[in-house]
């Protein structure tokens, strides 16, 4: 091809003058090679996304918040635990940023205290969701036939269970602690996550690379973790980015409901729903909680948004 | 079609008995029985009729096959706490409460909110549009939950413009009784409207990128003629197929409002029932509340082939 080229070039140069014409700076070499290094599907998503700026503030303060749920609850020197009956339904002052609750606890070391449970639980639950979609999701996609016909009506069944009174029934069975609630909110959790993954793994698994894996004899496992799940990547973070505030939301309603966690346990739902008691004579003790709760929840919806357009392939131009 | 109709009526049917029998087990192994406290200062032999009275005294087996069939015949046996209620007749009391308040949220919401995805679709880039979506995600952020605290504490607490509490009922059950209502219909009624926008806004404009609309203008047509005819017509088809989940829940009541407002409707009472372990209760509302919810399932399943004709479903690959 170049070689040819390069003849044509020699051709018209040797058919017109030579003279009449000066090279000013054009390099077929130049022209040909290269130009920009080329770049993965990671990085050019991680371009997408610093162009949002609402999606980059987001991530700030989901950097912010996570910080503040390590250290916020030891940040102010007191025990979230231990009361201090002088102190009883404080404002908020110098000594007690957000004020005392009744018990007079901290409510700065309360809330984040707090919050640490809601991330703990959001992120526990989370990451079983993933786990149980991808293996469910992954061999139904990947071996197809009989098996997945079968897998599939018994997600079809599942789904069509309203999880929220599943979720209550087992909390009724199992009590109020954390395990159970881990166990009654992730219980039908999965089945979304493992649809998605069996659609995926069913469009890769017709693709070359997953021939010559096989024709190479890697067994099914291997495949299946080393090439079709890294490979589905981007669709596992949309649905780490929109779970999380999903989690958070779901465990502070069921606490506030009464059916979640319950006293001593300490977590944003419970924190909300015994400022609802007393709300009208100490309304920061509703406010404080309310307030970091939305902010969780909006920081991870808007940063779900920006990465879904980062993420989703279809936008790109 | 017919055969994939009758496939999913006989898996939702499944799904429901799956649930009862969950709810069945998983109610009965909690510890002690819901009996105990009124139990304790028995003597034994009428501590043992008592048992007799509500059919405690049998095995978990032999007790599971009895529920299962009475409940086939609609009886899911008495209330434990409040003697002589049964699901019946709480829910004769109950459902239209969490009924109209379902009802008049659905309808602020969703019409408002389809209006509203409407505006920002033809008003798309201006800044209508990002303060629609700013607002929609604004309101899918903070939770019915806060919405309906922070109403209440300021709207009655600190700017006393409603009553704390009550509800209407009489000849106002339906109907009137307006400053009872207002504030839980405004706190559930604003997820509607962010989600009901998003998704009619997202698909208007899916629908004005096809080659039809195209079509449809290089044919003549009026402005006026492609959006009724072409753009809104299509564009309602995910709207029409998530609505029957929609009325199906509203109808059901929402936990987070009724708890909120103190609002005597039927999802109050099941979270009293489950925290009272008023089993025959809790076991009866969550099949009646599974039996709404897989009704609208299969509503929306049997919609998505009626209203557009292009998804075909059936078995086999996708």
């Amino acid at each position: 091809m170049k070689k040819e080229i390069d003849s044509i070039v020699q051709k018209t140069e040797e058919e017109l003058e030579k003279d009449a014409f000066t090279i000013v700076g054009i390099n077929l070499r130049e022209v040909n090679a290269v130009t920009r290094k080329p770049i993965t599907y990671w990085q050019d998503a991680w371009r997408r996304l610093k162009k949002n700026p609402v999606a980059m503030i987001s991530l700030c303060v989901i950097g912010f918040l996570i910080i503040l749920v390590l250290i916020g609850p030891i940040l102010r020197g007191y025990d979230y635990i231990s009361m201090v009956p002088a102190d009883k339904n404080l404002e908020s002052s110098a000594k007690y940023w957000w004020g005392t609750d009744s018990l007079g606890r901290d409510l700065f070391s309360r809330v984040w205290a707090g919050a640490r449970v809601s991330f703990a639980v959001a992120i526990s639950c989370t990451s079983i969701q993933i786990v149980m979609g991808c293996l469910y999701g992954g061999i139904m996609g990947y071996f197809g036939g009989w098996l997945d016909e079968l897998m599939m009506r018994g997600i079809e069944i599942l789904s069509s269970i309203p999880s929220l009174l599943l979720t209550i029934v087992i909390m009724i069975a199992l009590g109020n602690d954390m395990v159970s609630l881990l166990i009654a909110m992730s219980i039908t959790s999965w089945c979304g996550t493992a649809r998605q993954i069996r659609g995926q793994v069913m469009q890769l698994r017709e693709s070359e690379y997953i021939m010559a894996a096989e024709a190479l004899g890697a067994s099914p496992f291997w495949v299946l973790i080393r090439h079709l799940i890294p490979n589905t990547m981007g669709l596992l973070i949309l649905d780490v980015a929109t779970a999380i505030p999903g989690y958070i939301f779901q465990e502070a309603g069921l606490s506030f409901l009464g059916l979640g966690l319950q006293a001593p346990a300490i977590s944003i739902g419970l924190l909300i729903s015994a400022g609802q008691l007393v709300m009208n004579s100490h309304p920061n003790q509703l406010i404080y909680p309310a307030v970091i709760l939305i902010v969780i929840v909006l920081a991870f919806n808007l940063f779900g948004d920006g990465l879904r357009d980062a993420l989703d392939p279809k936008l790109r131009q | 079609m017919l055969k994939y109709s009758i496939r999913r009526l006989i898996q939702l049917a499944f799904a429901l008995f799956l649930i009862a029998t969950a709810t069945f087990f998983l109610t009965n192994a909690t510890p002690g029985d819901p009996l105990t406290e009124r139990a304790m200062q028995l003597s034994d032999d009428v501590k043992a009729n008592l048992y007799a009275s509500y059919g405690l005294d049998k095995p978990l087996g032999e007790r599971y096959v009895i529920t299962m069939v009475s409940m086939l015949h609609g009886n899911f046996g008495e209330s434990v706490v409040h003697t002589g209620q049964t699901i019946q007749s709480m829910l004769a009391d109950r459902l239209p409460v969490s009924a109209r308040l379902g009802i008049q949220t659905m309808l602020f919401g969703v019409l408002l909110g389809l209006v509203l995805g409407v505006i920002a679709a033809v008003k798309r880039g201006t800044w209508i549009d990002r303060l629609i979506v700013i607002m929609a995600v604004l309101f899918i952020s903070a939770p019915n939950l806060i919405i309906g605290l922070l109403l209440q504490r300021y709207f009655t607490g600190v700017w006393k413009w409603f009553p704390t509490i009550g509800w209407p009922s009489g000849k106002e059950l339906w109907f009137g009784g307006w400053k009872y209502t207002i504030l839980p219909m405004l706190a559930g009624g604003l997820g509607y409207i962010a989600s009901y926008s998003r998704l009619l806004k997202a698909s208007i404009l899916d629908v004005i990128g096809q080659d039809y609309i195209m079509t449809a203008e290089s044919k003549g047509l009026s402005p006026l003629r492609i959006v009724t005819h072409h753009i809104l017509r299509n564009s309602f088809i995910p709207i029409i197929t998530r609505l029957p989940i929609t009325v199906g829940m509203c109808i059901t009541g929402s936990f987070m409002i009724e708890k909120i407002f103190s609002i005597p409707g039927i999802a109050l009472y099941f979270v009293e029932a489950v925290s009272n372990y008023d089993l025959s209760i809790v076991l009866g509302e969550t099949v009646f509340l599974a039996l709404i919810y897989v009704t609208a399932i299969y509503a929306t399943d049997l919609l998505y082939t009626v209203v557009d004709p292009r998804i075909q479903v059936g078995g086999g690959k996708h």
